[in-house]
C-alpha cells in the first residue's frame, strides 16, 4: 500500500545566488520563471518554473554576494499526496520519522517534512487543499 | 521544447536498499530495473505522476555516478527534461555555446539521452530524453 503520492510537486535547486541560476535555466533551456518571491521568514529569494505538474523551485539566500562565483545543486523533493494526514501515519506505521504536518506557504497547502530514510535526499510531502485560505469568501 | 520534467536521479550505494523507502513506502512502480554495463550503473526508474525517480546505484568505480557518490554521498544527482527531438535540444544548446557532455544523444535508460556538462547551469547537472516510441525501456 502506497501513500496516495500523486505527482512531484516541486524540486528544489538551491544556490548562493536563485535569480542568477533562474535566469541560467531560462536562457539555456528556454524555460520561463513565472514568479519571484521573498519567502516570508526566512527572507529567502525564491524563483520558480513549472513544467506541467512540477514546478522547479530556485531558492537562494537573502543577500547575494556580487563577487561570488555562483553555485548551485539540486537540493530536495516534494511529492503531492491527497492525505498529508494518512500518509503521515501510513510512513510512521512503516518506521519512518515524519514530522508534524504543518502550514505550508502555498495557501492552503499542508507540508510534513519525511526525516531520514530518503537516500539522501531532503523530502517533504505536501497536501494542497488542507486547510481554508485566508481570505478567500465562501 | 522541453515539455516536462521526465525524472530526476538520485545517486544511491543500494537501489535494492533505496527501494525500501521509494517503492515499498511510498508505493511506487518500478517500471525499468538495468544494469547499463557501458555507463558502469544499475539504474531503477520508478513512475511518480508524469515523471519518474530514478535510483542510480554504481556497478563499479571508475564512473561518474561513482565518484559523485564517493565524494557528495547519496542524494541528487541531475535533473532530465523531455523533449520530442533529444537531436534538436542537443543541437540548439550547442549553438547557443554550452558546455555539452555528450557530442549526440545516446541510449539511455530514458530513450535517447544527452547530458549537458554540470558547468554550463552553476553545478546543476542536466540531462535531455526522448522516450523510444515503443516506451523507454
Amino acid at each position: 500500500m502506497g501513500i496516495g503520492a500523486t505527482h512531484i510537486d516541486h524540486i528544489v535547486i538551491s544556490s548562493n545566488n536563485s535569480g542568477a541560476v533562474a535566469q541560467t535555466f531560462a536562457d539555456n533551456l528556454g524555460i520561463e520563471i513565472k514568479r519571484k518571491m521573498i519567502r516570508p521568514g526566512t527572507s529567502a529569494q525564491l524563483a520558480f518554473a513549472k513544467l506541467q505538474e512540477v514546478v522547479l523551485e530556485f531558492a537562494g539566500p537573502p543577500e547575494v554576494k556580487p563577487d561570488e562565483e555562483v553555485k548551485a545543486k539540486l537540493w530536495g523533493m516534494v511529492l503531492a499526496v491527497e492525505d498529508i494526514d494518512a500518509a503521515v501515519s501510513e510512513l510512521r506505521a512503516k518506521g519512518y520519522t515524519v514530522g508534524d504536518p504543518t502550514k505550508a506557504v502555498q495557501p492552503g497547502a499542508k507540508i510534513a517534512t519525511v526525516k531520514g530514510g530518503t537516500s539522501g535526499v531532503p523530502f517533504a510531502l505536501i497536501q494542497y487543499n488542507a486547510l481554508p485560505i485566508e481570505g478567500a469568501s465562501s | 521544447m522541453l515539455k516536462k520534467i521526465h525524472h530526476v536521479g538520485v545517486v544511491v550505494h543500494s537501489a535494492d536498499e533505496a527501494m525500501k523507502f521509494y517503492r515499498d513506502a511510498l508505493g511506487l512502480k518500478v517500471t525499468a530495473d538495468r544494469v547499463i554495463e557501458d555507463q558502469g550503473v544499475r539504474g531503477v526508474l520508478l513512475e511518480i505522476g508524469g515523471s519518474e525517480i530514478e535510483l542510480l546505484e554504481p556497478t563499479r568505480d571508475d564512473t561518474g555516478v561513482a565518484k559523485f557518490l564517493a565524494s557528495r554521498g547519496e542524494g541528487m544527482h541531475h535533473i532530465c527534461f523531455e523533449s520530442d527531438d533529444v537531436d534538436a535540444e542537443l543541437e540548439g544548446a550547442r549553438q547557443k555555446g554550452i558546455e555539452l557532455i555528450d557530442q549526440k544523444p545516446r541510449l539511455g535508460l530514458a530513450g535517447m539521452i544527452c547530458f549537458l556538462h554540470p558547468k554550463s547551469n552553476h553545478g546543476v547537472l542536466v540531462e535531455f530524453a526522448t522516450p523510444l516510441t515503443d516506451g523507454h525501456h
